[in-house]
């Protein structure tokens, strides 16, 4: 029963490849399966470069298809992994089958083919029965709940450590890099509908004493932050960090009074400009003119 | 025993083949066309019919129904005839069969062009095209198997196999797929909504792929390999063991093409089981083919039809070994929506597909025109130059899919999206879209290398219509069905073949799509899940026109990069008006699930008329027609009535009212606009395309803040 054993060898062969690799394990968090993949890439590419150099020297062996030195072994090996009758004696296996000048060997089935088919048939069935009957493998909705649970965690680590600006310890800037990186980011992200001077377009003026939603840094911040999704301002808090809003609120207050052309009429109730409200309390001692 | 004399009918197969060649080139050109106007948008040229949304479809289509159809059907017509010795049962069919089809192509070129579309992928062309396909398919099957029953050879070989469950599954997926209610001539709503279209969709689209582009060609393979090669086939039981297997696992793999999605799980589970299956018996077919070459490999140094089917067959084993891979959930999740599917699809195409294309038309033409190839030379150059081709396609697709499907996912270490303009991991792409289209070109350059070099060849030659040929009469003696030669009896019988294997791809089907109609709890309802007003109704027919589904999905999978990025992910109870389905199956711009509320109507005004004045660098292209062009509001009482029939609430007598709501919705968008210093009627299509962009998953959210 030779034929047997290797059957066992070729499915317990099937099943550590696949295991072993974490290519395997369902998740869909990026990191490592992207690394496996590329693992996977590289080993492949490696393999095939290998296989043309390979082949290159075969055909190197100028007519020389009996192949002696680099044919022959890989036709042994062939032989061995497929089982199947040397070319030689083929005749023995000749089935009378003739369609149009077209005869068919009756070779055996290969038996690594037959052992990796029944090999993935066994992983289907453990698949459905781990998922669907026992219920031990995480289905989508699990997973998804697992991974926005580990980022909550997260995040609460982040707030404690202070880390997080939000609108209540968010405050104006004036430090000449802060303003730069909130100017880079206006261009990118509020150019589009307040132009690009911030002269207002689809959305309101910013050069200008009148505000919707109000002109302190926490006001701005707020409105950054949260969005006023019926009016078409969108929600920013998923797309910006809190240091990029408080960095690009801050160049909005410098905007102020800036006169550019082509400015949108004024929206909204008119605010007094203070300047204490916009440095927060710490800055109260440094006054400037208005 | 009387020998007979008969002609083979080669006007069909020659026939079938010069529109392959022409249909290819127009493929081919098409494709490259969009593949340029992925970073030159303005290659539209600024008109409707020219733009990325009608093209797709058409390359689609053009690739598989028209060049990779008509090769089917030239190397059918050829071999059938031989392996069976025996004339096509009937001229008339096959005429009608040749034009039938190439009408047929025309009319999807014409009506795609146009607007007139489906929205459903590969299946896209509109209810009176899908009529003349069926009725064209069957008298193609006809056809087939009158041939088969009156051979003059015993059985029927393993080709003709293949041949039969292409005709048989072809037929059963393109009706069950294509059920739709008409609302006038051009225009149908499919009967399946939302989750279970897509099911049923995607039950049609895989195997598109496994009966259209696999199993008719492993049949052009079973015959043109050995014939090329002067082989003996390397195993006959192989042959039954992956003929049976690969038609039998391969209806059930559909689910693959909608693993994350609202699909339920057990019918998502099933996919990736049967996907993992279906790897051996499709690489059955490569392994025929591969060892029947054994003892032949020093021809494929000089022959290169051998050349092309060496290459083609191993392309085969790459896509086959691919899908299963890409099936695993956790591998899915990063490929899908992005350029590595299509990677993995040109690899079956243009390798598989179109290689052994080429290898049977090298082979063939110089038999029909009885001479010799006019350059060996050139056929070989264009095998390295086609090689290289698709290497250069495929490579840098596999690249920036993988590179903008990390991007999607990639979180900074404060927990926001390190990218969450989706614009900046297209422009990140970029490059690669150059490179692949340069890939295309090469391609290109090799399919006109071909007709220039088969073109000579026919006029080297001769061609008659009809070639002699004489058989013995067939005698089916005594036939019984003894033991262990079970299969060799059944290749005897054509009719009770095509029977059983009728029998055999329903299973797989009927177990996926019918539970999802009978059992309630697989799409949970949602109260707040309300039909489309009228307005929106017709923005989403503005949508499906023009071909949005192309390019933007319409499905948030249940992961946190997508919710921080599109919002809370899509559920099944979303969908159950949605006739059909839009979910997509490409992300080349951001998901639409939720895009609604998230920008001002005036927004998507500007943004429509110049993608760029809002999205500096995008790649969408410009529609200003949609400004322009006025909605046709008469056909609205129409569409709301075939909606009820289909099973949408819209209250009795509706349509009646129809008019007069969608006009009052249109007002308030165009007078709001106008607020904003923009002049636009209230009957232009981008007010009815706004209604329905602004309406886009806002039912579940109000639904999501009540339970808050």
């Amino acid at each position: 029963m030779k034929n047997i054993k290797t059957y066992i060898w070729a499915i317990l062969g099937f099943f550590l490849l696949f295991f072993s690799s974490p290519i395997f394990a369902e998740s869909n968090s990026g990191g490592n399966t992207a690394e496996a993949i590329i693992e996977v890439i590289v080993a492949v590419t490696v393999f095939f470069v290998a296989f043309i150099l390979w082949l290159a020297l075969v055909y190197s062996e100028k007519n020389d298809f009996e192949g002696k030195t680099f044919l022959q072994p890989f036709k042994n090996f062939m032989q061995a992994i497929n089982k199947s009758i040397p070319i030689e004696e083929e005749n023995k296996i000749l089935l009378d089958h003739d369609y149009d000048g077209i005869k068919e060997l009756n070779n055996k089935i290969p038996p690594w083919y037959n052992a990796i088919f029944v090999g993935t048939v066994i992983f289907a069935v453990v698949y459905m029965i781990n998922y669907h009957v026992i219920g031990s493998g995480n289905v989508q909705e699990d997973e998804y709940a697992e991974e926005v649970r580990l980022a909550a965690v997260q995040q609460k680590l982040l707030s404690e450590s202070g880390k997080l600006i939000d609108e209540s310890t968010v405050k104006f800037v004036d430090d000449p890099a802060a303003l730069a990186n909130g100017k880079e980011i206006f261009i990118k992200h509020c150019a589009a509908c307040h132009g690009l001077k911030g002269e207002g377009l689809v959305g309101p003026n910013f050069a200008d004493d009148y505000w919707i939603h109000g002109n302190t840094a926490k006001d701005i911040f707020k409105t950054i932050k949260y969005g006023v999704v019926a009016k078409g301002m969108p929600t920013w808090s998923s797309q910006l960090s809190p240091n990029d809003m408080q960095d690009v609120g801050s160049y909005i207050i410098t905007l102020r009074g800036t006169n550019p052309p082509n400015q949108k009429a004024p929206q909204g109730k008119l605010y007094k400009y203070d300047e204490n409200a916009q440095k927060g309390a710490e800055d109260k001692g440094k006054k400037k003119n208005i | 025993m009387s020998v007979e004399r008969f002609s083979y009918d080669n006007q069909s197969p020659k026939l079938f083949a010069l529109a392959t060649i022409f249909w290819g080139v127009v493929a081919m050109l098409v494709g490259l066309t969009i593949a340029i106007q992925l970073y030159v948008p303005a290659l539209n040229l600024g008109i409707p019919y020219t733009t990325f949304g009608r093209l797709r479809p058409l390359h689609t289509n053009a690739a598989i129904f028209a060049f990779v159809g008509n090769a089917i059907f030239a190397g059918i017509y050829y071999s059938l005839q031989r392996i069976s010795k025996a004339r096509m049962y009937s001229d008339v069919l096959s005429k009608i069969h040749f034009w039938g089809w190439q009408l047929i192509i025309v009319a999807a070129a014409v009506t795609l062009v146009s607007g007139i579309t489906t929205s459903k992928e590969y299946a896209e062309l509109e209810w009176p095209i899908d009529i003349a396909i069926a009725v064209v398919w069957v008298v193609f099957g006809w056809n087939m198997i009158g041939t088969l029953v009156k051979r003059r050879e015993k059985h029927i070989y393993v080709a003709a196999w293949f041949y039969i469950a292409t005709f048989v599954t072809v037929a059963v997926l393109h009706i069950g797929n294509s059920i739709e209610l008409p609302v006038s001539f051009l225009k149908s709503y499919p009967v399946y909504a939302g989750v279970q279209d897509a099911l049923v969709q995607w039950w049609y689209g895989h195997n598109a792929v496994a009966f259209f582009l696999t199993t008719p060609f492993l049949g052009l393979m079973y015959y043109f390999l050995p014939k090329a090669a002067n082989r003996p086939i390397f195993s006959y039981k192989l042959s039954i063991v992956h003929f049976w297997s690969l038609i039998f696992i391969y209806i059930w793999a559909g689910p693959h093409h909608l693993l994350y999605t609202a699909l339920p799980n057990w019918a998502q589970s099933l996919g990736t089981a049967f996907s993992i299956m279906l790897w051996m018996p499709s690489w059955g077919g490569m392994l025929n083919g591969l060892l029947t070459l054994r003892g032949a490999w020093d021809k494929v140094r000089d022959d290169p039809v051998l050349k092309f089917l060496v290459v083609s067959i191993t392309a085969y084993g790459m896509a086959t070994f691919e899908g299963p891979m890409l099936a695993l959930k956790n591998v899915n999740a990063i490929a899908h929506y992005t350029d590595w599917i299509p990677a993995h699809v040109h690899v079956g195409t243009l390798g598989w597909n179109g290689f052994m294309t080429f290898g049977v038309l090298y082979w063939m033409i110089p038999k029909l025109f009885k001479t010799k190839l006019y350059s060996k030379k050139l056929a070989t150059a264009h095998f390295w130059i086609g090689t290289l081709g698709i290497i250069t396609w495929v490579i840098p697709m596999w690249w920036s899919g993988i590179t903008q499907s990390l991007m999607w996912k990639e979180f900074t270490p404060l927990g926001l999206l390190k990218y969450p303009n989706f614009l900046e991991t297209v422009l990140q792409i970029i490059p690669m879209y150059i490179i692949r289209s340069v890939g295309g070109t090469l391609y290109f350059v090799g399919m006109l290398m071909l007709t220039y070099n088969l073109i000579k060849t026919m006029k080297l030659g001769s061609f008659a219509k009809n070639e002699d040929a004489e058989a013995p009469a067939l005698v089916m003696g005594e036939n019984k069905l003894r033991r262990g030669m079970a299969h060799r009896w059944l290749e005897s019988k054509p009719i009770l073949f095509t029977v059983a294997t009728f029998i055999v791809i329903s299973i797989g089907g009927l177990v996926e799509i019918v539970p999802t109609y009978l059992i309630k709890s697989n799409i949970p309802t949602i109260a707040s899940v309300k039909p489309y007003s009228p307005l929106e109704l017709q923005g989403r027919d503005v949508y499906i026109s023009e071909g949005c589904n192309n390019c933007h999905s319409q499905l948030i999978r249940p992961f946190r990069s997508e919710v921080e990025r599109y919002g809370e992910y899509s559920k099944a109870g979303e969908f159950v008006y949605d006739h059909p389905f839009l979910w997509g199956s490409k992300r080349t711009g951001p998901d639409l699930a939720r895009i609604g509320g998230k920008y001002s109507d005036m927004w998507h005004y500007l943004h429509m008329q110049n993608p760029r004045q809002m999205s500096p660098g995008s790649i969408m292209p410009e529609y200003p027609w949609l400004l322009e062009n006025r909605l046709d509001v008469e056909s609205t009482p129409a569409k709301i009535s075939v909606m009820r029939k289909l099973g949408v609430p819209y209250p009795e007598g509706y349509e009646g009212k129809a008019i007069a709501d969608l006009n009052k919705q249109a007002n308030s968008i165009a007078d709001a606009l106008l607020d904003n210093g923009i002049i636009v009627e209230p009957d232009a299509e981008i007010i009815a395309l706004i209604a329905y962009l602004q309406r886009l998953g806002t039912d579940i959210k109000t639904k999501v803040a009540e339970t808050k």
